[in-house]
C-alpha cells in the first residue's frame, strides 16, 4: 500500500514539522492542488475522435466555402486600369515630365455595366505598388495635431513636412497628408450626371475623435514640391473626408480607398462616362492607378480565396476521414494493448 | 586498478562496495561519472555522504536519524529511502515531460510571432506595432499541472523511465520538426490575412490586429492540442488567456489616444474576419494533427501506450482502483 509521499522540494527538509497544533504524523496536510489529484479530463485520440475531428471541419467548411464562393461571385466589379491609357500617345515616353507640366490632366473614360448593379455602388480608386505601409511614412503623421488646434507645434515626427521654409507649422503635417491622392471622378450615364455622394466614406470613429472639429488646414502644400492634393483651409479637418481616407494607411502596397458611393442602380449594357483629372504623379515609382465600382456583399468586395481556401480544406478533411476510416477498418490497433510496448516487442 | 574496476563494475548489474570511506564513496561515483556521459545520483542520510552527494549529478539527502548534514548538502531531501522510487519513476519523469515540451512550446511560440513579423518586412519596412504583451499563463499551468500518466502506472511500469533515457521529450529530431512546423504556421498566419485582404481598403492597423488576435488564438489551440490532462485550471488559462486578449484588445481600441482606435469595432462587423481567424487555426494545425495521428496509430511510444491502457480502463471500470 503505498503511502502518500510529500512532493519534493530541491533544498528544503522533507520532513518539517508544519506549524500548528501538534500532530502524531508528519505528513503535510492533504490537498488536492498539491497533491495534484485535481479531476481532470483526460483526452485521448481514439478513431472515432479522429474521424469525427476531420468529418466536423468538413462540414462546416465545405458549406461556409459554398456560401463565400456564391458571395463573391454575386459581387459585380468593374476595373479600368488608366494611368498609362490617360497620358496621349505622343507624351508617354517621359511620363514623369507630363505629371508635372501644365498640360490639361482631363481624361475620358467609358466603362461598360457587366451585370445588373444594385445601390449602393462603391467607387474606389486603387494604387498598385505604393507602399504606405513603409515604416517611415507611416510614422510621418502627428495624431495630437490632427486633433487639437492647440497642439499645432507638435510636429517633430512629421519631417520633412514639419514646417515651410519660414518656419511656420503646417497643418496637417507630415508626408502622409502631403501624398494625398488627387484625382478626381466624374460619373455620367446618358449625358446625365451620376450623383456621388462624398459623406460618410471615412470611419465615424475617426471623424469624431481622431480628426478636430476646430482644426483648420494651414500653410499646406505651400512648398516648391507638391506631394498631392491640396485641402479647402476654411473646411475643419474632421469633414476633410477624402483626407481622413488617406490617412488611414494601408496595410499592404495595392489596396483601394474609397472615393463615393453611387446611390442609384445601374443596368446591365449601360455605358458609364467618366470624366477623371489624373493629377495624381504615381510615374515616377511605376505605380498605377485604376477605378473600381464595385457592389458589396456580406462578405465585402470580389474575393474567392476565403472561398476557395474553405472549400479546399473542408474537402481534404472530408478525404482524410475516409482515409483514416479505411485505415482504422484495415489496420486496426487495439487502444492500450501491452503487445506493442516496446520491452514486449523487443524482448 | 581503476579501470579495471570501472571495467568490472559496468559489465554488473549491481555492485556492493562496503566498508567505504567517505572520500572513496565520492571516488566511486567520480570513476563513472568521468567515464561515461551518464547522469550520475547519490543518495545518503549521514555526514559521510555528504562527499558522495556532492560529487554525483544528482544527490539526495535524507533527513533522519543521522542529522541534517546529508540535506544541507543535496539538491533533493526527503524523509525515508523509500521514497527515492517515487522520486525518480513518477517526479522525475513528469518533470522530464514537462520540461521537455515547454522547451519546445516555448521555442515556437517565440518563433512563430517572430517569423510572422518577418514575412511582414518582405513586404514593406514596417514593423507592427502591437500593445500585446505575450501571455505566458497557459504555458505556465500547463508546466505544473500537466501530467501524462499517473503516478500509479509510472510505479507499476518502472521500464517506462526509459523514456527519459530515450530522450524522448526532446531531441534534435523533435526540435527541427517543430521548426519546421512553425514554419508553415508563420506562414499560414502571413499569407491567409494577405491574400484574403489583397486588393481591399484594409489598413495597417486592422491588419496588425488581426495578426495579433490570430497568433494568440493559435498558439493557445496549439497548446491545447498536446494538454493530456484537462483540470478547471487549465481551460481557466487557455480559454481565459484568448478572453483576456480580446478584452485588452477591445479596451485599447477604445482609447482615442492609441493608433489602434476603433480598429476591432471595425473589424468584428464583418464576418470576413471571423472567417480568416477560423481558417488560420484550422489550417496551420492541420499538418500537426495529422503527424500525430499518424504518429501515434502506427508508431506509439510506451508512453502513448500505457496512457490508452490507463484511460480506457478507467473509463470502462470507475469503480475499481488499481
Amino acid at each position: 500500500m503505498n503511502s502518500n509521499a510529500p512532493s519534493s522540494s530541491s533544498g528544503a527538509t522533507g520532513s518539517a514539522d508544519s506549524s500548528g497544533p501538534r500532530r502524531n504524523s508528519k505528513r503535510p496536510k492533504y490537498s488536492r492542488f498539491t497533491q495534484q489529484e485535481l479531476p481532470a479530463c483526460k483526452p485521448i485520440l481514439t478513431p472515432r475522435w479522429v474521424i469525427s475531428a476531420f468529418m466536423l471541419v468538413s462540414i462546416v467548411f465545405i458549406p461556409i466555402g459554398l456560401a463565400s464562393l456564391f458571395a463573391s461571385r454575386d459581387v459585380v466589379e468593374i476595373i479600368d486600369r488608366y494611368e498609362t491609357d490617360c497620358i496621349p500617345q505622343a507624351l508617354r515616353n517621359d511620363k514623369v515630365k507630363y505629371i508635372q507640366g501644365p498640360e490639361d490632366k482631363t481624361c475620358n473614360r467609358t466603362l461598360r455595366v457587366p451585370k445588373h448593379m444594385k445601390q449602393p455602388i462603391y467607387v474606389y480608386y486603387q494604387l498598385d505598388n505604393f507602399y504606405q505601409n513603409h515604416r517611415r511614412y507611416v510614422k510621418s503623421r502627428s495624431d495630437k495635431q490632427l486633433k487639437d488646434p492647440k497642439s499645432e507645434n507638435d510636429v517633430s515626427s512629421c519631417k520633412p513636412e514639419d514646417t515651410t521654409p519660414g518656419s511656420n507649422q503646417i497643418v496637417p503635417c507630415g508626408l502622409i497628408a502631403w501624398s494625398m491622392f488627387n484625382d478626381t471622378y466624374s460619373f455620367s450615364r446618358n449625358s446625365e450626371q451620376l450623383p456621388l455622394n462624398k459623406k460618410g466614406i471615412s470611419w465615424k470613429s475617426d471623424r469624431q475623435h481622431k480628426f478636430g472639429k476646430k482644426v483648420f488646414p494651414k500653410n499646406f502644400q505651400n512648398g516648391t514640391l507638391i506631394g498631392g492634393a491640396h485641402l479647402n483651409s476654411s473646411i475643419p479637418l474632421s469633414e476633410q473626408e477624402d483626407l481622413i481616407v488617406w490617412m488611414r494607411t494601408a496595410a499592404l502596397p495595392t489596396f483601394r480607398k474609397l472615393y463615393g458611393k453611387i446611390e442609384v442602380d445601374l443596368q446591365a449594357n449601360e455605358i458609364i462616362q467618366v470624366q477623371l483629372k489624373n493629377y495624381y504623379n504615381t510615374y515616377s515609382f511605376n505605380g498605377k492607378k485604376k477605378l473600381v465600382l464595385s457592389t458589396t456583399s456580406w462578405l465585402g468586395g470580389k474575393n474567392d480565396f476565403i472561398g476557395i481556401a474553405y472549400l479546399s480544406v473542408g474537402g481534404l478533411c472530408f478525404v482524410l476521414a475516409m482515409a483514416f476510416t479505411i485505415i482504422y477498418l484495415v489496420k486496426p490497433r487495439r487502444l492500450g494493448d501491452p503487445s506493442y510496448l516496446s520491452w514486449n516487442r523487443n524482448p | 586498478m581503476s579501470n579495471t574496476l570501472f571495467d568490472l563494475a559496468t559489465s554488473c548489474r549491481v555492485v556492493l562496495c562496503c566498508r567505504v570511506a567517505p572520500l572513496q564513496k565520492a571516488g566511486i561515483v567520480d570513476l563513472i561519472k568521468s567515464r561515461t556521459d551518464d547522469m550520475t545520483l547519490a543518495i545518503g542520510d549521514g555526514a559521510n555522504d555528504v562527499s558522495m552527494i556532492q560529487m554525483a549529478d544528482v544527490g539526495v539527502g535524507i533527513c533522519g536519524q543521522e542529522g541534517r548534514q546529508a540535506v544541507m548538502a543535496s539538491d533533493f531531501a526527503m524523509g525515508q529511502f523509500r521514497f527515492l522510487k517515487r522520486l525518480l519513476l513518477v517526479h522525475g519523469h513528469w518533470n522530464y515531460q514537462r520540461v521537455g515540451y515547454l522547451v519546445l512550446y516555448n521555442f515556437y511560440r517565440n518563433a512563430v510571432f517572430v517569423l510572422m513579423l518577418f514575412w511582414y518586412i518582405l513586404f514593406t519596412a514596417f514593423s507592427t506595432t502591437s500593445a500585446l504583451t505575450d501571455w505566458s499563463i497557459p504555458t505556465i499551468v500547463v508546466g505544473i499541472l500537466d501530467k501524462d500518466l499517473s503516478d500509479k502506472t509510472l510505479l507499476k511500469y518502472s521500464k517506462l523511465y526509459g523514456a527519459g533515457h530515450r530522450h524522448e521529450s526532446y531531441n534534435m529530431y523533435l526540435f527541427w520538426i517543430m521548426m519546421i512546423d512553425t514554419l508553415w504556421q508563420s506562414l499560414v498566419l502571413f499569407y491567409i490575412p494577405v491574400f484574403t485582404y489583397s486588393e481591399s481598403t484594409m489598413d495597417i492597423w486592422s491588419m496588425g490586429s488581426l495578426w495579433t488576435i490570430a497568433v494568440v488564438v493559435l498558439v493557445n489551440v496549439h497548446l491545447a492540442m498536446d494538454i493530456q490532462r484537462w483540470v478547471s485550471f487549465t481551460h481557466i488559462a487557455i480559454w481565459g488567456s484568448i478572453i483576456i486578449t480580446y478584452a485588452c484588445v477591445v479596451v485599447l481600441d477604445s482609447i482615442p489616444y492609441f493608433p489602434n482606435y476603433g480598429t476591432i469595432y471595425h473589424l468584428a462587423k464583418f464576418p470576413t474576419y471571423w472567417l480568416s481567424i477560423l481558417l488560420i487555426t484550422v489550417l496551420a494545425l492541420l499538418p500537426r494533427f495529422i503527424f500525430k495521428v499518424i504518429r501515434q496509430t502506427f508508431w506509439p511510444s510506451d508512453i502513448q501506450i500505457a496512457r490508452e491502457a490507463e484511460i480506457l480502463r478507467k473509463r470502462r471500470s470507475p469503480t475499481r482502483s488499481w
